[in-house]
């Protein structure tokens, strides 16, 4: 047989092609996050998706701007999402009604529980003690391993709720005697205009206030909150943008610039980090990450590395071991960080809280107790060293 | 080559047997790839059926008597489809995490487009081969070569693919070894194929080293198209029931079921939890029944020292990886058995203190047969007075969504039926205590009394079950409930409803273009289509409902499994045979095989609510060989009816395709969940009745 050119070249593009076919994806195989997935998993504005007019839940919304033709920016989140009239945020609880932005999450909580403090998890702020909590719909986020998704991604007027408006809310915390409210579960921003009204009945009845949060908020609507926060506690899910957009769908510097203000107002804040094993278990990005905590927050806000167990979207992935969890612990130990927690690891030593200054350990935690504690007037009984937190009892 | 069309005969029996095997391979990898639900176990099959369908219409459309099929076109075509069934697996098992985010699942609509884009090339090219091979040997070969014949071929390499796969290559080779073995065939008889007179087919050699090189690098790179994002593949093997691999990051070892973790080292919480909840309500329980289990369980069972505890597991390769990699470590008085949990409890003549099932959510027909009003009465017979079962849900953590409610309230009400205590405990995993006495919530202070170490039970049991979060989750699942049973699968909607929800989603927009995609189909085809349309569907539609009621009566049973789905390729054999020699009366034949179906599905029925348990496994075989049977012999007759030209030979292929397709798609997950067995079954007569009406009419549509 005499091969001409035209069959040459069509066996070369066959033989060509069959090579790309199998070889170009076994080139991914095994690293997988350089070309894996959608790039950036944010949130849309929901269009037209608002409904016909308010409900009892509702109010006019706060840090908003009205835009021509009857649009609305929200100005809580750096979502800033411009909404025509009928549009919904994409955090699902604002709408733009007739060129006025309202909070569709304003009294209607769906979760509410009374939880140890210790559960939020914060560790030097009041210790065995119950917090109320509660939580409506929402999150600007769209985090793969939600473990609120049934409420975070959901609209107010989907799921079943309780009516507490702001009064309410603080009388009920008052009666089951919990020493604080946490704006939790979900994604407290997103409800900022109830959370702020009932953080400020609260502080007047003598009660305190938590945010648990993912800290994507901006500056302005912060410094208001901050005027009746007592404590925080805030996710840094990871130390890179590109993480940040992919898995969770929001960006990393609005957080950073959260931890920054919530540092220079006082507010008593822990920072939580959940270590995906392949994407948030990297040595050098924990490195960076606690540097970074190191020279703009300075090393007493404690941080917590907890345990990722596979939920909602992201559940094909392992567990965490608990020795990458020691291994971030040890990283930020030496990085100069004074109290670092391994979480969601039950009964782990480092679950306890040790004096910075002598190595002692000054608060004992079994779970949610508290079997020995070691501080006197927040300082180690030891070596009378103080260890930053809201230790009143 | 003397005997050209004797050689077009063989490829067509290998392109069966090569393509079957590349089909039940793809299945799996796509079982391991995406959710293993019944939806997605129907979606492959229906996109496999489908595009071949397509690729039947297509042949019909490329060749024409200008354009006349070629035997070397034949040739080169089969050759690339051997080579292109590993890349088609290279792809899909690569790819995947290319497209998506590596360890995320993935809802519907794309699962749907990257199943039906990653099998499009392979199953479109089988359809397509077929009839082209048709054309081929009436062609140049041999004018006037019976259509029918070709259907018979097809089917001979179909059954004895099936067979290989199912019975020899399933417990030794692996996928791509697999898909190679079966394929091998394939290409030795197309690069043997006759070629152009004049000179030798070096062309079409160059091809076959080209695709035995590929062949090569696909099994040679296996093991590194598995490589997990993060830790090390510490085993891997594909047993008959599905993919387990262990991965190895540090000191823990995570086990992979199917692409999911079910096993890791360190969850103390998961393993405490299933332990602890049901144990510690009796004061001394004696023997155990595990149906499945939990990492790390084993070590908090022998906490109680248990005189027997029975662990029964399905698949041996699994309890293999458990101890091996320490997930389970063996304990004193243990009895591994490994075989359908259900089946075991069934022929178990002991009663137990304590029955524990640790399987995963129902979200097939084989799971939910632990979760129903009939298995529940099984195990309350099994347990002695004073007993507790115990099993579990998927949890949450804050909030019960309204699907999840529905699915907790469905299996309070049906295990309500049989137990006076069924007691939710809300966490991570939602367990149900079910007793005839009281349940005793103090867990804590239980455990402390009988001395009992915990680490999460005694460090977080008091935070995170507050007496207030149990009383909510127990008022909740109050909400009225229709009890889920055998027949009556009314969870599998439930657990639909709730993998739509996470991904925000609805499958409403896809059913209505396949309706309308089908109808306009229909509207267009001849009468006999019409009747081979319905028989596909019927036909497929049947091997599911058999395979539904087999495993719901005798437990999941691989071989007798594999039996069933050879047996129903098998009987289209005989029955194309002799259909092919009774085309002369066809119209009257087209009909007669419709009450025979008809019949067979009445007394199908008919004999599963009267005798139930007591009929024998033959039955399922007897019955699945008939149906087969008559829907390989309405397709020659319909050929036949058809003029048997090659337009219709397209067209009763397609028509045969397409309708097992929708049959595959709406009886899993449509009638089934949402009408149960014997309204199935109905619809299924119903469609045949229409189908009897259509062949009744006086004139049928030549």
């Amino acid at each position: 047989m005499t091969i001409n050119r035209r069959r040459f070249l069509y066996y070369s593009s066959v033989a060509l092609g069959g090579s790309v076919c199998l070889g170009l994806p076994m080139c991914f195989a095994g690293n997988p996050l350089v070309a894996a997935g959608p790039d950036d998993i944010r949130g849309r504005v929901l269009r037209g998706d608002a409904p016909k007019r308010r409900w009892k839940w509702s109010r006019e919304a706060l840090h908003y701007r009205r835009l021509e033709d009857d649009r609305t920016q929200c100005l809580i989140c750096p979502n800033r999402c411009t909404l025509s009239p009928g549009d919904r945020s994409v955090c699902r609880s604002k709408v733009n009604l007739e060129g006025t932005l309202y909070t569709l999450a304003y009294g209607n909580p769906c979760a509410v529980h009374n939880d140890p403090v210790e559960k939020k998890p914060l560790y030097h702020f009041r210790p065995q003690t119950k917090v109320f909590s509660l939580a409506t719909t929402g999150c600007n986020f769209r985090c793969l391993n939600c473990q609120n998704w049934e409420i975070s991604q959901a609209r107010p007027e989907d799921v079943r709720f309780f009516e507490l408006f702001p009064a309410e809310a603080v009388d009920a915390a008052a009666a089951r005697g919990s020493v604080a409210i946490a704006y939790t579960y979900s994604e407290a921003i997103t409800y900022y205009e109830y959370m702020r009204d009932t953080a400020r009945l609260a502080r007047a009845r003598g009660l305190q206030n938590l945010l648990i949060s993912n800290g994507y908020i901006n500056r302005e609507a912060l410094e208001d909150l901050c005027d009746v926060l007592d404590g925080a506690n805030i996710n840094l899910k990871a130390f890179s943008d590109g993480i940040y957009r992919k898995l969770n769908g929001g960006t990393l510097q609005p957080v950073l610039e959260t931890f920054k203000t919530l540092h220079r107002r006082g507010v008593h804040f822990e920072i939580t980090t959940l270590v995906v094993p392949g994407y948030v278990d990297d040595d050098a990005m924990t490195r960076a990450m606690c540097d970074w905590i190191l020279d703009k927050l300075g090393p007493d806000h404690p941080l917590h590395f907890t345990r990722f167990v596979p939920r909602y979207k992201l559940n094909r992935l392992p567990p965490t071991p608990v020795s990458t969890l020691e291994r971030c612990r040890e990283i930020a130990l030496k990085a100069g960080l004074h109290y670092v927690y391994v979480g969601n690891v039950p009964l782990h030593a480092a679950n306890h809280t040790y004096c910075h200054q002598c190595g002692r350990r000054v608060v004992e935690r079994l779970g949610y107790h508290i079997p020995g504690y070691h501080l006197e007037d927040g300082a180690c009984k030891f070596c009378g060293t103080a260890i930053p937190g809201r230790w009143d009892a | 080559m003397k005997n050209p069309s004797r050689a077009v005969e063989r490829l067509v029996v290998a392109t069966g047997v090569a393509s079957v095997a590349a089909q039940l391979i793809t299945i799996r990898e796509c079982l391991a790839a995406f959710q293993g639900n019944e939806f997605v176990i129907a979606l492959i099959l229906f996109g496999w059926l489908a595009w071949g369908g397509i690729g039947t219409l297509a042949a019909r459309l490329v060749t024409s008597s200008a354009r006349p099929a070629r035997l070397t076109v034949l040739a080169q075509l089969s050759i690339w489809l051997a080579g292109l069934a590993v890349v088609q697996l290279a792809a899909f098992r690569l790819l995947r995490d290319v497209v998506f985010l590596p360890g995320a699942s993935v809802g519907f609509y794309p699962t749907l487009a990257y199943i039906g884009l990653t099998i499009a090339p392979y199953s479109f090219l089988v359809g397509f081969l077929l009839p082209y091979s048709l054309y081929v040997l009436r062609g140049s070969i041999q004018p006037g070569y019976p259509g029918a014949r070709i259907y018979i071929l097809d089917n001979l390499g179909d059954v004895s693919g099936a067979a290989l796969f199912a019975f020899v290559l399933v417990y030794w080779a692996t996928p791509f070894q697999a898909v190679v073995l079966a394929g091998l065939p394939l290409m030795a008889v197309a690069a043997g194929l006759p070629g152009d007179k004049r000179r030798a087919p070096y062309g079409r050699w160059l091809a076959a080293g080209l695709v035995l090189a590929v062949m090569v690098m696909g099994v040679a790179l296996e093991r590194d198209t598995l490589r997990p994002l993060s830790g090390r593949l510490a085993y891997y093997e594909e047993s008959r029931f599905g993919r387990i691999v262990v991965v190895q990051q540090a000191e823990q070892a995570t086990l992979f079921k199917d692409g999911v973790p079910v096993f890791d080292t360190q969850n103390v919480a998961l393993a405490e939890e299933t332990v602890h909840y049901p144990l510690i309500q009796l004061d001394r329980p004696s023997t155990i029944l595990l149906i499945s289990g939990e990492g790390g369980m084993l070590r908090e069972l022998a906490k109680y020292r248990p005189g027997r505890v029975d662990y029964v597991e399905l698949d041996p390769a699994m309890t293999s990886a458990q101890f091996r990699f320490g997930l389970l470590a063996p304990i004193p008085g243990l009895n591994l058995s490994h075989r359908d949990g259900r089946a075991f409890l069934a022929a178990v003549e002991r009663t137990y203190d304590a029955i524990l099932v640790c399987l995963p959510e129902p979200d097939t027909f084989q799971v939910n047969r632990f979760f129903t009003d009939e298995f529940f009465g099984l195990v309350r017979a099994r347990l002695s007075a004073g007993g507790v079962f115990s099993f579990s849900m998927a949890g949450y953590d804050n909030y019960l969504a309204a699907p999840q409610q529905r699915k907790l309230a469905m299996l309070y009400h049906t295990a309500a039926r049989h137990f006076k205590t069924v007691q939710l405990l809300p966490g991570q995993r939602i367990f149900f205590i079910c007793r005839q006495g009281p349940v005793d919530l103090d867990m804590p202070a239980r455990l402390a009394r009988r001395g009992i170490t915990s680490r999460y039970i005694r460090g977080y049991y008091d935070g995170n079950l507050t007496a207030e979060r149990i009383a909510q989750l127990n008022a909740l699942v109050k909400l009225p409930a229709a009890p889920n049973t055998d027949f009556r699968p009314r969870l599998m909607r439930i657990m639909f409803d709730q993998w739509f929800a996470r991904f925000e989603t609805s499958p409403v927009p896809f059913f209505a273009l396949l309706a309308v995609a089908l109808s306009v189909y229909l509207l267009r085809t001849t009468r006999a289509a019409f009747v081979l349309f319905s028989t596909g569907f019927m036909t497929m539609g049947s091997e599911i409902l058999v395979i539904f009621a087999f495993q719901v009566l005798f437990g999941y049973i691989y071989f007798q499994i594999g039996l069933i789905v050879t047996v129903f390729l098998a009987g289209l054999l005989p029955g194309a045979w002799l259909g092919a020699r009774m085309a002369s009366h066809a119209r009257r034949v087209l009909a007669a095989g419709d009450l025979l179906l008809i019949v067979c599905l009445v007394g199908f029925s008919f004999a599963l609510a009267t005798l139930g348990m007591r009929l024998p496994a033959a039955f399922f075989l007897v019955f699945g060989f008939l149906v087969a049977l008559v829907c390989g012999f309405q397709f020659p007759v319909a050929l036949a009816i058809e003029g048997g030209h090659g337009r219709a030979v397209s067209r009763t292929f397609a028509a045969d395709l397409l309708g097992a397709a929708a049959g595959t798609l709406v009886t899993s997950v449509v009638l089934i969940p949402y009408a149960g067995l014997y309204w199935t079954a109905a619809a299924l007569i119903g469609l045949k009745l229409i189908s009897l009406a259509v062949v009744g009419v006086r004139r049928v549509k030549r």
